[in-house]
């Protein structure tokens, strides 16, 4: 089964590359793909929601804001999600909902210290009927 | 294209790329270097040397490997007035750095005693991703470790006051200020204080096996057999965040100041901008938190010590930073003046005499720290007048990864990795088990080469070299 993401090699950190028949679909995808470096997100109950709203001066910087986001909700705010439905994308301004759970170490097993975010080799391809993001993460 | 200049430096004439306004010089031999080359680490000093108003050339050291924007292992000084200030050039883990601290006892004497000191230790500093620390600092404390650094932690019963000296800048970067960390970085920072944290960071229990230069290590306190212990750790979450947020100020800031840059992890702004000074406050409070962190851990290894092995005497040899920022003073073009030194990656190597350095060690040298990969040894060098003559004064910071996560994963199984350093006489006790062979020792450049390099350019002289007894991984 095709996950929607891939995990992406790099000689020091790892990288996400994340498909979706829309933009909006492989940013989730990519937003997964962060959550499923972290911690395992089978063990992750989608019993509490969140809305987040970005602004952004195009699709990479809002990319990169988007799971800068979903990070600081786990090493912040130690909210971990499961579920992500982007609602609304445009080059400049992001609305998605998101559904998961506080942390809890003794529930959720976490696997990789990921710090954060880079524009290294970012890449957002936006297709007619295929959209494909890549961005790498400082572990 | 390298050109070789002799047996440790390799060159790249600001031919080599369109844009470099500095040449690159990267400091490796025959082996490293073409270790080096198998990425993207010399376009990555290439880049760097594109960038407004630096002075020098764009270095790298031995251990280099490719970053974002800056490689990992670089160094690079911005002249006040004509150049930039990056935050990608400090990186995201703000003020990860190395202390060391030698113990009063010998290796013969606590051999029985290193197991159970390992699960004190682990039993007592937070480590792993999701873990909180065992203080949950309030907002008005928070913003005094920002501003205060290890003070803070000393005048809070975490250590003494004679080992603020033993920590570069004296374990606090006075320009720090706590209003310019944003709400979100503090959130992450304030359950942080005091947690070893994760991937390469880790704390080891060492044996000083070998010296190379007995009156200076007697000067830092070091001798053979000795019990020492070696802990690399940053600003956690706090400074990660810092650096983000920065990142996308200096992203709005280079439209306003007309800089463009090859690779937008290399924004930045002009060192005299409000956004740049903004961005070196918040940095210098990342750092006086990951100083903080650090003066926290060497109180809970003396309590470890003095409950397990019975010592309180637990001494800081130095304390030094890999990821900074700092304006100090270098030659330049056959005068000294003030520039902001990036070191992305790289340890300050400061020679005897230098004011930087408190008065038991201005006529010996600063100890640089130079942790190898897990399972390896590790070194203590000193500081030399050439490292402040070619690279504003910074050596390397360690081994230097040569495989990928993924890949060192796939290699190598957990257990069989322990069964290995366990054969070998190195206890581990790590939170993440797939963590741990990420960080297997063959996953890195060989640090005893790159030492050597070091050593053989100059820029640095050996010490002593350490070898692990017990290793306590994120």
């Amino acid at each position: 089964m095709d996950d929607g993401f891939t995990i992406l090699e790099h000689p020091a950190d790892i990288g996400i590359e994340a498909r979706g028949a829309t933009l909006a679909e492989a940013f989730e995808n990519a937003a997964r793909g962060l959550t499923a470096l972290i911690l395992d997100p089978s063990s992750v109950e989608p019993r509490e929601t969140r809305e987040v709203e970005l602004d952004g001066v195009d699709r990479e910087h809002l990319l990169i804001r988007w799971l800068s986001e979903i990070l600081y909700l786990y090493d912040g705010e130690r909210f971990v999600v499961s579920q992500f439905a982007v609602h609304s994308l445009s080059p400049s301004h992001l609305r998605a909902v998101l559904r998961g759970e506080p942390f809890l170490p003794e529930k959720h097993p976490t696997r990789t210290d990921v710090k954060a975010v880079t524009y290294h080799q970012l890449e957002v391809d936006e297709g007619k009927d295929r959209s494909r993001v890549r961005v790498f993460l400082d572990i | 294209m390298f050109v070789p200049l002799d047996a440790y430096r390799y060159l790249i004439p600001r031919t080599y790329k369109k844009g470099m306004r500095i040449e690159g010089l990267v400091y490796a031999d025959a082996v490293l270097i073409s270790q080096i080359e198998s990425d993207q680490t010399k376009e990555q000093v290439a880049n760097v040397a594109t960038l407004p108003g630096l002075v020098g050339r764009s270095l790298a050291m031995p251990d280099a490997h490719q970053g974002y924007g800056f490689c990992i292992g670089g160094v690079a000084a911005a002249d006040l007035d004509e150049g930039v200030v990056s935050a990608g050039g400090v990186g995201f883990d703000i003020n990860c750095g190395v202390r060391l601290l030698a113990t009063s006892v010998d290796e013969g004497s606590v051999r029985e005693k290193i197991e159970p000191l390992l699960n004190q230790l682990f039993r007592d500093i937070p480590c792993g991703t999701g873990r909180k620390g065992l203080l949950n600092v309030s907002r008005d404390s928070l913003d005094r470790v920002l501003e205060e650094g290890a003070g803070w932690a000393v005048r809070n019963g975490y250590g003494i006051e004679e080992d603020l000296a033993r920590i570069e800048e004296y374990g606090c970067l006075p320009d720090g200020d706590a209003s310019l960390v944003s709400a979100k970085a503090k959130e992450r920072g304030h359950h942080q204080l005091g947690t070893l944290g994760s991937g390469n960071h880790f704390l080891e229990i060492q044996r000083v096996a070998q010296v190379y230069e007995t009156g200076t290590a007697e000067r830092f306190g070091l001798h053979e057999n000795q019990i020492v212990v070696l802990l690399h750790s940053g600003s956690r979450g706090l400074g990660h965040q810092v650096c983000t947020d920065y990142l996308d100020i200096m992203h709005g800031g280079m439209k306003k100041y007309g800089i463009s840059v090859v690779d937008r992890q290399l924004a930045c702004v002009p060192v005299r901008s409000p956004e740049g000074e903004h961005y070196l406050k918040a940095m210098a409070a990342a750092a006086n938190f990951a100083f903080a962190n650090r003066q926290m851990m060497t109180h809970f290894v003396r309590q470890a010590f003095a409950r397990v092995v019975g010592t309180t005497d637990v001494r800081i040899v130095y304390d030094v930073c890999h990821n900074i920022a700092k304006r100090e003073r270098h030659a330049v073009g056959g005068s000294e003046r003030e520039v902001l030194v990036h070191r992305k990656g790289a340890t300050r190597a400061f020679p005897k005499g230098h004011e930087a350095l408190p008065p038991e060690l201005r006529d010996v040298g600063q100890p640089v720290l130079i942790p190898g990969s897990m399972g390896t040894a590790s070194y203590v060098l000193v500081g030399t007048e050439r490292a402040m003559e070619e690279t504003f004064g910074s050596s390397c910071h360690g081994a230097g990864r040569a495989m990928s996560r993924t890949r060192a994963r796939q290699e190598t199984s957990p257990d069989a990795l322990l069964q290995e350093l366990r054969g070998r006489g190195i206890l581990v006790r790590g939170e993440s088990k797939a963590g741990l062979t990420e960080e297997k020792p063959d996953a890195y450049k060989d640090v005893g080469r790159v030492v050597d390099v070091v050593h053989g350019a100059g820029i640095a002289r050996k010490v002593a070299r350490l070898t692990p007894l017990a290793v306590m991984k994120g």
